[in-house]
């Protein structure tokens, strides 16, 4: 009961004085000459937030990037072991690999999907279009966790001769095979691709969506004008449609490919990073939480913020081009 | 105008509330910290804070009990089941630890005895009587630089082997009393057309630990405890041929094709909670299962086997090298204190003395730790037939990967060994890995 109290206490009292803020801010600001308080007030308002930012992002990123080059518990400086151990851990690479295979493969499948999906959809009824579209859009409404835990249980195996609750292998085990245990079979990096399925899965919804929106908003005089030039169906998708919705696109591919070097709970969930099957953002978790190992934690996020730092640039530069054509 | 009024009552209102949230939390009781060895008075109440829950957690505060009403002493207790070793850390580095702290791994309490925050164990009990009560070799784990840090509350034996009596004994095979007569054993069952053993080693975020008590289980044989313990604190390198030897035993017992059931890829996928149920179908799809005692709780074998524990299930000690020699891995919940004080002392007293009856709940499968116990107090035979196993050893250690640090095992030890199983390392370069991720 406290606790629940505690909890609302909490929340009205950080909306309250977060409120209280503002308003002794302003009022100062109000007390100022009419000139000066033009000039100050919209630092006033923009300052709070900026302060936060600096505070919860920009000195733990500074912060992360100290520790990298110290030892496990911080305690003494060690150069650049931290690094050098990593990459040429066997382990660690087996853990870069597939984070890259995700990258490579994850966000490219999504849009492909999606793309397809919302092109398709667009030709059905309304009624069919909106049911496909909503059964395909649920899993975005499923937590990592969730979704893990019910792909678990669709990759699930048993021995031989145990009735398999797996819906995998009771199809596989039905079609004459004995079980497989999917999830442990590294070779070709099978069991990675069976968790990417997982977030794919998750993510297609979203990409639809967008995309579905885009495709839409392609003007209908373009595509007439190109079917009266006698262009056929397909070449009015590629020259025509895509160009059109490349934009939105890009946009889903790098909103994707954020989520994929992000991710973490399917793994953690299915299979621990077990069998081959390791990503950046647990072999990070592993090394601080259960090895208790500072520096090495933070060398592997500095190098995933190095990975981030490119794509990000690139989403602003793409977002302000946009901005500009407009 | 009316806003700004409004907007003040708002301000005055969460201004209060604050406050009154800081109230709230504000924590009673606890505190403590190195007193210099001196043994203080006391405020007749103290904070116990420990790792397990559910039925477990409330036989705990049930054995309790009688301590608080002859004492006056006032327990809180803090359940920290969800995980224990991320929630004590902050409180030792907030200098805000519980009173006692029930360790589920020596490893972590040798961490804070190493930091100078756990009390010295001497200064309030008598170490020596204690060691004479207890089951030998526990208190070692919790020994550092001559001085006892912690002792266990509850215990649980790992060295087992579970098989389902009606169809062991309506088959004729006998129980083994050295490894040899356990190949020998293994290899007639396999004669027989039943896969001998039952592996499971899945245990989620876990997975692999049942394999890390095989291995330490079979150095435990083959090095015998001197160089067990070297093994543990690593001033042996973790891929000593000793357990190269271990591994190849399990490989060779439990893993080999034909003997076990699901073959050597099912292992890493089949859940250890529920891996011996195989055991008690009609006919049994396999015969032997190495497990811990608390396999036997609820949740774990089959309601059915459960109710008639006694009837259907038959345990033995994992054997020797030869009939005499019988090493017991134990595994349990380690008391340390963080402060020095006459309700402390007590309650230490009372959980170390025959009278803590913690094990005696139906629902757990714990023993207790002291020889003298009670033997009428287990809910069943299979208990007490266990129970006088541990009581009769004479070379028994704690589960080594629970006393390695954390990286090691709870971390490589578990990964190195599911990827070995499960075919992604070979047993050199598992081995070797793990040797590597020793933090120096």
């Amino acid at each position: 009961m406290i606790r629940v109290i505690n909890a609302l206490l909490a929340i009205v009292g950080g909306v309250g004085g977060a409120l209280l803020l503002f308003w002794i801010l302003n009022k100062l600001a109000e007390m100022l000459p009419q000139r000066g308080e033009e000039r100050v007030k919209p630092w006033v308002f923009i300052a709070p937030a900026a302060a936060a930012i600096g505070l919860f992002l920009i000195y733990p990123a500074v912060r992360t990037i100290v520790l990298s080059f110290a030892n496990s518990t911080s305690t003494a400086w060690v150069g650049l072991e931290n690094y050098t151990d990593l990459l040429t851990s066997r382990d660690f690479q087996i853990t870069l690999g597939n984070t890259l295979l995700w990258i490579a493969v994850v966000p490219a499948v999504t849009v492909v999907l999606g793309l397809a999906v919302a092109t398709l959809a667009d030709r059905l009824g309304s009624q069919g279009e909106k049911w496909t579209k909503s059964i395909i859009f649920l899993p975005l409404a499923i937590s990592g966790v969730g979704a893990a835990t019910i792909w678990r249980f669709i990759y699930e195996a048993r021995p031989a001769g145990e009735p398999q609750i797996g819906l995998l292998n009771a199809v596989w085990t039905a079609l004459g095979f004995d079980p497989v245990a999917w999830l442990t079979v590294s070779t070709l990096r099978f069991n990675s691709f069976l968790l990417m399925v997982v977030v794919i899965w998750g993510q297609v919804g979203f990409s639809m969506v967008l995309l579905s929106a885009a495709v839409k908003a392609v003007p209908v005089d373009t595509l007439e004008a190109a079917r009266i030039d006698g262009a056929n169906e397909r070449q009015i998708f590629f020259k025509v449609t895509v160009p059109q919705i490349w934009g939105t696109v890009i946009t889903v591919f790098i909103t994707v490919l954020i989520t994929v070097l992000k991710a973490f709970d399917i793994v953690f969930v299915m299979t621990n990073g077990n069998f081959n099957t390791d990503i950046i953002a647990v072999r990070f978790f592993n090394e601080l939480f259960r090895n208790g190992d500072n520096g090495r934690a933070a060398a592997i996020v500095v190098m995933l913020m190095i990975a981030v730092v490119p794509v990000v640039a690139y989403q602003v530069r793409h977002f302000r081009a946009e901005e500009a054509a407009r | 105008m009316r806003w700004r009024r409004l907007l003040q009552g708002i301000v005055v209102a969460a201004v209060a509330m604050l406050f009154a949230s800081a109230c709230l939390s504000e924590s009673g009781g606890g505190g403590g910290g190195d007193t210099g060895g001196q043994t203080g008075s006391g405020d007749k109440s103290i904070e116990i804070m420990y790792g397990f829950g559910g039925d477990q957690s409330k036989g705990f505060v049930d054995a309790m009990k009688q301590f608080e009403t002859q004492s006056g002493i006032k327990i809180k207790y803090t359940d920290a089941s969800q995980s224990f070793d991320t929630l004590i850390r902050p409180r030792v580095q907030g200098n805000n630890p519980p009173d006692i702290a029930l360790f589920p791994q020596p490893g972590l309490m040798l961490d804070f005895a190493k930091q100078g925050k756990l009390q010295d164990l001497g200064s309030m009990l008598d170490i020596q009587a204690l060691k004479d009560a207890l089951v030998p070799g526990v208190l070692d784990v919790a020994t550092q630089d001559g001085k006892t840090y912690g002792f266990p509350v509850n215990f649980n034996v790992k060295s087992l082997v579970w098989y389902p009596k009606k169809a062991f004994e309506a088959k004729g095979y006998k129980v083994p009393t050295t490894i040899a007569e356990l190949e020998a054993l293994t290899n007639q069952i396999k004669a027989d057309g039943t896969a001998p053993w039952c592996v499971g080693i899945e245990s989620a975020g876990a997975t692999g630990w049942v394999a890390t008590d095989w291995i330490e289980d079979f150095v435990l044989r083959y090095g015998g405890t001197a160089k067990y313990d070297q093994w543990v604190k690593h001033e042996i390198p973790f891929n000593d041929p000793v357990v190269k030897q271990a591994a190849g035993e399990f490989e060779k017992l439990a893993l080999a094709d034909g003997n076990v059931f699901g073959g050597r890829k099912s292992v890493v996928s089949t859940n250890f909670g529920v891996a011996m149920n195989p055991e008690f179908q009609d006919p049994p799809k396999c015969f032997l299962h190495r497990q811990g005692n608390f396999i036997t709780q609820k949740g774990f074998i089959t309601e059915k086997v459960r109710q008639n524990l006694d009837e259907e299930v038959g345990v033995f000690q994992l054997p020797g090298n030869d009939a005499s020699s019988k090493p017991l891995l134990v595994g349990g919940d380690m008391a340390a204190a963080f402060s020095n004080d006459a309700d402390t002392k007590a309650a230490l007293e009372y959980m170390s003395s025959p009278k803590f009856k913690f094990a005696n709940i139906a629902t757990a499968t714990w023993l207790s730790a002291v020889k003298s116990f009670d033997l009428s107090n287990y809910p069943n035979e299979t208990t007490k037939t266990v129970a006088k196993l541990a009581y009769a050893s004479t070379e028994s250690r704690f589960d080594g990967s629970d006393s390695m640090p954390g990286a090691v095992g709870a971390g490589s030890f578990w990964k190195d060994m599911t990827a070995w199983i499960s075919g992604q390392k070979s047993l050199d370069e598992a081995l070797k890995d793990i040797d590597d991720s020793w933090p120096s």
